[in-house]
């Protein structure tokens, strides 16, 4: 009886997750819009509901009555893969992200987390990583010169800035001496991480950003030069796929940018919710993710490269080894 | 000395990222600056000034008669070739046009048949909505033209709209002559 118990309510946070991560995308791409018309002084989508608050929903029924069209020479079987290995990556994940400790309903404590692995930080860069085969099958089973130009510039981009973003955790790691989320939230308790690691925090950004493939990294998806990249051939439900895994993805940066550098649900002052801390702290991320696509233009591909290997690898590296040697030095006797 | 201060100055800018702050602050700005757009057809429409070259319309003298003379010079001149006249002789012996027809599908709103007119008997106006189902619609006969409004008073402002435009919208405008493009343009 209470296996059945723990079981169904696993089942129902997997579900209610899935849920919230499928419809989120509708509120952010809204967002998205209005903050790129009001930055480019327009006023953005205002005709469908109350100023536009529908436009997503007209927009989700457009692409899915469209026709769903494969090109000739594709790879059909790769082609309608790289979808979903693109989308399932980015849902997994959140299995091993905790959004705040418990809370009370009708007397019961439910946690709120699907499951706190001590390794949760190695299972989320483990798992975002098979996100980037997605990427580059699609591109490659479309057959088209934009669709592989765009995967190749993927995949550079891809290894240049998981490196970086693997470093930059790892002072977060020495921090918390743990690796399962959870403890690295307990750990910042009293002090956020951004205070001892402003640096990390910093290559973990700009490396997220990269991972997110938002501007000033959207070179796989160029739309200037590429026409779309990896996507260009894409249409209908399996092209909203790919832009569910992106909005996925940029939630996924944001949220682990808050667990690991901004204390996670740990308030500070205003005594509010911690689910509210957390819920309100993602936000500001995400709002700092669209500003910054309005805000700068794109790098060139060996800018990109030179920033990743040149910039954000060394920093990522000395930060470890001077947030050791301060250990170090305090835990000392 | 200075200079060299200035280029280290700049250079630890750069490495705190001044540049890309600055241009946050500038985009951020923006987002709370006042919109330039104008809801036309939904709230709003531009109401043009009235040297605007828009409807083709026709106009009558002192006796209420036709002015035009039929003299076709505005089929000659007109570049796309979109006006057809007829003319016949009416009861008092004047050359009238018996069929007056602009293809305003064709036109290109230059102006030229005004222009080169010397009974001064047409004129372009402020209407500018021509949007229609079929292209024959927008063939007008010269009584339709007779019947338009004719050079408006006031324009340059942005005035009410709604989204039927089947009627003709003549609006009076609030604001006279002088709109002011650079109104909402954020100055920095």
């Amino acid at each position: 009886m209470e296996l059945i118990v723990a079981l169904g309510l696993i089942v129902f946070k997997v579900a209610f997750l899935i849920a919230i991560l499928l419809l989120l995308p509708l509120p952010l791409t809204w967002l998205e819009r209005k903050i790129a018309g009001h930055i480019q002084q327009r006023m953005g989508p205002m005709r469908v509901g109350w100023h536009g608050l529908l436009q997503p929903v007209a927009d989700g029924i457009k692409l899915l009555t469209k026709e769903d069209h494969i090109p000739a020479d594709a790879d059909r079987f790769l082609f309608k893969l790289a979808p979903i290995l693109a989308l399932a990556p980015p849902f997994v994940v959140f299995v091993a992200v905790p959004f705040g400790e418990t809370v009370s309903v009708l007397g019961a404590e439910i946690t709120l987390y699907v499951s706190n692995m001590n390794v949760a930080l190695l299972f989320v860069f483990a798992v975002i990583g098979i996100e980037v085969y997605g990427v580059i099958f699609g591109g490659w089973a479309a057959n088209s010169k934009y669709a592989v130009l765009g995967s190749l510039r993927t995949c550079a981009q891809m290894i240049s800035y998981e490196i970086p973003m693997g470093f930059a955790v790892i002072g977060v790691v020495m921090l918390a001496q743990s690796m399962s989320l959870l403890e690295i939230v307990r750990a910042q308790a009293d002090v956020w991480n951004i205070v001892y690691q402003p640096v990390g925090f910093f290559v973990f950004f700009v490396a997220g950003l990269a991972e997110a493939q938002r501007i000033p990294f959207d070179l796989a998806e160029a739309e200037g030069d590429l026409g779309a990249g990896f996507h260009t051939e894409y249409s209908g439900i399996r092209f909203a796929f790919f832009m569910v895994s992106e909005y996925a993805i940029m939630l996924l940066v944001s949220v682990l940018v808050v667990i690991l550098f901004f204390g996670g649900w740990n308030g500070v002052l205003l005594p509010l919710p911690p689910l509210l801390w957390f819920a309100l702290k993602v936000a500001f991320f995400i709002y700092v993710f669209i500003w910054f696509r309005f805000t700068f233009p794109r790098y060139r591909y060996d800018q990109l490269m030179a920033i990743g290997w040149k910039v954000l690898l060394p920093l990522s590296m000395a930060n470890i080894i001077i947030t050791g040697v301060l250990l170090g030095a305090t835990a000392a006797p | 000395m200075s200079h060299a201060g200035d280029r280290v100055g700049t250079w630890i800018g750069w490495a705190f990222f001044a540049d890309l702050g600055k241009a946050l602050a500038l985009t951020f700005g923006y987002m709370f600056s006042r919109s330039v757009t104008m809801q036309y057809p939904d709230k709003e429409k531009w109401l043009p000034y009235p040297r605007y070259r828009g409807h083709h319309f026709l106009k009558r003298d002192e006796e209420g008669e036709i002015k035009c003379v039929a003299c076709e010079l505005c089929a000659r001149i007109c570049p796309c070739d979109c006006i057809e006249v007829i003319p016949y002789e009416d009861e008092k012996g004047n050359r009238r046009p018996a069929k007056f027809e602009i293809d305003t599908a064709r036109c290109l709103f230059c102006g030229l048949c005004e222009d080169a007119c010397p009974a001064d008997a047409i004129a372009l106006g402020q209407q500018y909505e021509f949007s229609s189902f079929s292209s024959r619609d927008l063939i007008i006969g010269r009584d339709d033209l007779l019947g338009k409004p004719g050079k408006a008073a006031t324009g340059g402002a942005v005035v009410a709209a709604r989204l039927s435009t089947e009627k003709d919208v003549l609006v009076e405008a609030s604001e006279l002559q002088g709109y002011n493009w650079w109104r909402n343009i954020r100055q920095t």
